[in-house]
């Protein structure tokens, strides 16, 4: 699982997507994706699908390290594409039209979001994209509570991993039963206690250099003329979603 | 699972989750004392890595939720602990979405404040493993709150969605008593190793 935590392992990447403002980029991106999910026209669903895939592209990110993250958004959306449709009147299954209308919507809308996600915080080092956030006035408890906890699910995960093997070593299966679920309940309460523990040693380490409860940092993007280009075209084609006369027609 | 992903809701439903999630962060923020969030962040990532475990169920595996669990350790600030874990879910894993960050910390969120009042209320008693009961009680909660959240919201969306509401509800039965056991011992196990933990962050 922990593979997946990788979301910016194409930072370094050269493309439109990559040098743009990260604070820009964040605003932009984010409006597309509210965009395409406020659409209720499975053309322009489609066409917000397509925009996402050549956002996509332009970023450069490999297609197949997305399609092995986005493979999770099918299984979720699998039942809305395949029971949603199934009409079941007198025993018999049928199809029911709006159902298939919905599930398809649905499918297009989550799969562009998804797609989306990538060319927003996967273009840039996550923690860069962390610092834009000081810079849009997140406010600033709740910046460092997403930095420190990004940091620390790494630590984490590897001490659980570390837990795991020692259970395993002493022949410990998972199995379906009460006492796999009460042993790793355990397992996970020592997960805990050394994590708390560790959370009272960072801590007065931080204090000892000086944190005051602030987290500092930001201030060092500058929106240039291209960065202005950018954003103004993907809000104009957010916009543009939601006025289907001027495509079809 | 108990994440929405995007699109499913309607617009009004995933809005409403914004306005309602942003007031109740903001009333946390400012109960919120500077010193603590660092340790609020650990017990978020635990929370978060602790989430990723799957329980075998047969052919099947299921993961737990823990929102119980972090209403359990944090009290009120399970919520911002929840919507945090959420985000970082919808970007690192694609877990859920993004316009629906809102609607799931109230699904998850919600239910975890209700055990935390549970549990602190339970803690008053002199029970023998009062810890590990309402621990327990408190973990069932959290699932069974988001489940029955959850196919509120999908059930608002019209009869269409009935087969898979029911669908959704069903398949989270196991995840209730998985969680509630889990929890259960987990709450039991921190009484005894470490008390200061249970009491130590709110």
């Amino acid at each position: 699982m922990i593979g997946h935590i990788e979301i910016d392992r194409y930072h370094a990447l050269r493309s439109p997507l990559h040098n743009w403002d990260s604070r820009a980029k964040l605003v932009s991106i984010l409006t597309l994706i509210f965009s395409i999910v406020l659409v209720y026209d499975l053309r322009m669903a489609v066409m917000g699908l397509l925009a996402a895939i050549v956002i996509l592209l332009l970023s450069r990110i490999p297609v197949r390290f997305v399609l092995t993250h986005i493979k999770w958004v099918f299984l979720f959306v699998s039942p809305f594409l395949f029971i949603l449709p199934l009409e079941i009147t007198d025993g018999r299954i049928g199809i029911d039209p709006y159902g298939l209308w919905y599930g398809s919507l649905i499918t297009l809308k989550a799969l562009s979001a998804v797609i989306l996600i990538f060319p927003m915080v996967g273009t840039a080092r996550f923690d860069v994209t962390l610092k834009a956030l000081i810079d849009l006035k997140v406010p600033n408890k709740l910046v460092q509570m997403l930095v420190f906890t990004f940091r620390y699910i790494f630590v984490f995960f590897e001490e659980f991993q570390r837990i795991v093997r020692s259970i395993e070593s002493r022949c410990f299966e998972l199995k379906t039963r009460i006492y796999t679920i009460k042993t790793l309940g355990k397992a996970i309460g020592m997960l805990f206690v050394k994590s708390y523990e560790r959370a009272e040693r960072v801590y007065n380490a931080m204090i000892s250099r000086g944190y005051d409860g602030v987290l500092r940092g930001g201030g060092e993007f500058k929106m240039q003329r291209i960065d202005w280009v950018k954003s103004l075209l993907i809000i104009v084609l957010a916009v543009g979603l939601h006025i289907p006369w001027l495509w079809v027609r | 699972m108990v994440h929405i992903s995007d699109g499913v809701l309607q617009p009004q439903v995933w809005i409403s989750g914004f306005i309602i999630t942003g007031l109740i962060i903001v009333w946390t923020l400012t109960k919120m004392r500077v010193e603590d969030v660092p340790k609020l962040s650990v017990v978020t990532a635990a929370v978060f890595v602790a989430s990723l475990i799957h329980f075998p169920v047969g052919p099947t595996s299921v993961h737990l939720v823990l929102n119980g669990f972090a209403g359990v350790m944090l009290g009120i600030f399970a919520y911002p602990a929840i919507f945090i874990a959420l985000i970082l879910q919808a970007v690192l894993f694609q877990h859920g979405g993004i316009t629906t960050i809102g609607i799931n910390a109230i699904n998850m969120g919600v239910p975890a404040l209700l055990a935390a009042g549970i549990f602190r209320y339970g803690m008053k008693f002199d029970l023998k493993n009062k810890e590990t009961i309402f621990g327990a009680i408190a973990g069932g909660i959290g699932v069974a709150g988001a489940v029955l959240l959850l196919s509120i919201e999908l059930l608002s969306l019209g009869e269409a969605f009935e087969t898979v509401t029911v669908f959704v509800a069903v398949a989270h039965i196991p995840v209730i008593v998985i969680e509630a056991v889990f929890t259960g011992a987990l709450a039991g196990f921190l009484a005894k190793v470490k008390p200061e933990i249970l009491e130590g962050i709110r």
